[in-house]
């Protein structure tokens, strides 16, 4: 009897494998896409415009900083597959005047055609212990990373719907999933990121139009340096439980899911894991997807349980370690 | 033998039930404590103070309009349980300056005390489609429900550390644990302020400060009314009152204060990932079916 149960059950979980590819998305094609990506002259963006022009794609590359800007578009161009493809710079800052990118998005597409895939990459960290931290860091991490984010992504998603077709892709963070010591301002930001991006995909979803959250680990950019000044003890000994990544291989990924239209992208098995114990109520684009997730939820829940305790551990062996410091100071 | 195992995993249970309040926080004593509620003129915050004074605690109400402040603390001294009580009224907007938060809570504190808990209630809510909303809400929303929570707090943090005691307290929302449609700009603003409280938790935790977040569904407020003023109506919010499902299934890498919380999500996280597919579902056939209608709407409006 329990054999038949099982033997039903394996057939069904079968099957679901087989039917999965008929709900997925119809994967976007990069060859001669127009893709845009903000934040694009340095770190986790530049090496997904590089990864996205190697597939055919024509780039145009927001930021800031002219300079930055050329050079980042000259190491992109070595990568060039055909003589068509093309690398527009446009210098802005996204958080601070929605009617300036609306502007430069109007440009880039008068350029090179009605944008495919948006990729929001500008974002900056700032770590320290919540009354640490400068006031102002509040506001400005919120403005660069969450309204950064807002404005480009409003500046094409009207013309994504009409035309039926897109993708955004939204860069939060491994600390977007978990809130951790020191990341008061930065987890709040990527939090915020994930929230944006969930209320956004259900909203955009029967227009063809897929949004893809990224969640990278600490990945080797200089953006991780500026974070690392003013990093606590507690928050860079519990950042020692997942590895570094190079922003290659976290681009790679993220531009795989992205033409896939899933809305969760993720790296490792500390990122899978941490997706899975996390997805709450995202969206799935596969049914396996959901699956592995209902699967494995409860026990990485268990799992999340040990990792918290070690966590509290660290920062109360920290705590203690400083009071003892501190009162050997004073009476030194 | 399996019979024995059931046996072993009951018994295990028991025990970590038993077990279970000597790694819980002890409760804070209400009585004599000083509790500042901001937005606690109208809702969700009015009730809260009510509810703190009801068992003895003195109140600093904090919000923008003086006038709903002294209204509410008639209303509130109503409940008042002893000749002691006080219900102190200041008036400031918690998210435009963090100086003039912090005076407040000087103010407070000279006043009434030290602070024991801070219930963060200021916040506005406004729906609408992501490219309909003014450019403007979201960060609008963002610093009133997000910068108006993060001052406050920040405010009263190193009185609370060094005490060794405190409670902060941020009002997040279903929104917060789930992106809905038309939420784009109030959604992003409840899910950050579960992200500062996450990690504003993890620092604090050793020195006996607590951080709730409260995750309410539709709540009859002024608030609530606002929002449903610019509400698409084509789509509900409420998931009912499945508070418990939602926490459970969002928990994510919340932290438990009882080992029994953490069981149940253990337990429940799996099941409520397959109800939640099922809801996601049909909100998906809800809103393809809002954008057919409209659709039709608008050619049928073409051609007439």
């Amino acid at each position: 009897m329990l054999l038949l149960v099982a033997t039903f059950f394996m057939a069904f979980v079968l099957l679901l494998y087989m039917l999965s590819p008929l709900i997925s998305p119809k994967p976007l094609a990069l060859p001669g896409a127009h893709v845009v990506v903000t934040g694009g002259s340095s770190g986790i963006g530049k090496c997904i415009a590089i990864e996205c022009y190697k597939q055919g794609a024509f780039i145009t590359l927001v930021a800031r900083n002219e300079d930055r800007l050329l050079q980042a578009k000259k190491e992109i161009e070595k990568h060039s597959i055909n003589d068509k493809q093309v690398v527009l710079c446009i210098s802005v800052d996204v958080s601070q005047d929605y009617s300036q990118v609306e502007n430069v998005i109007k440009q880039a597409q008068e350029k090179l055609g009605p944008v495919d895939m948006l990729v929001n990459c500008a974002g900056m960290s700032i770590s320290g212990k919540f009354e640490d931290v400068e006031v102002s860091t509040f506001e400005r991490l919120m403005s660069i990373n969450y309204l950064g984010s807002v404005y480009p992504s409003r500046a094409v998603i009207t013309t994504m719907k009409e035309r039926r077709v897109g993708r955004i892709v939204f860069l939060s963070s491994q600390a977007g999933q978990v809130g951790l010591f020191g990341f008061t301002a930065y987890s709040s930001s990527k939090f915020a990121i994930r929230g944006l991006a969930e209320a956004l995909q259900m909203e955009v979803k029967p227009y063809n139009v897929y949004v893809t959250v990224a969640y990278p680990p600490d990945t080797d950019t200089p953006g991780f340096a500026e974070e690392n000044k003013t990093k606590p003890l507690e928050t860079r000994l519990i950042s020692e439980t997942t590895s570094i990544c190079t922003p290659e291989q976290v681009a790679k990924q993220i531009v795989k899911d992205a033409i896939q239209g899933n809305f969760n992208s993720s790296i490792g098995s500390d990122g899978y894991m941490l997706s899975s114990l996390t997805c709450g109520m995202a969206p799935v684009t596969s049914i396996t997807e959901g699956l592995q997730q209902v699967v494995t939820m409860g026990l990485f829940r268990m799992l999340s349980l040990l990792y918290l305790r070690s966590f509290d551990t660290i920062i109360r062996r920290c705590m203690v370690e400083r009071t003892k410091y501190e009162i050997t100071d004073k009476t030194a």
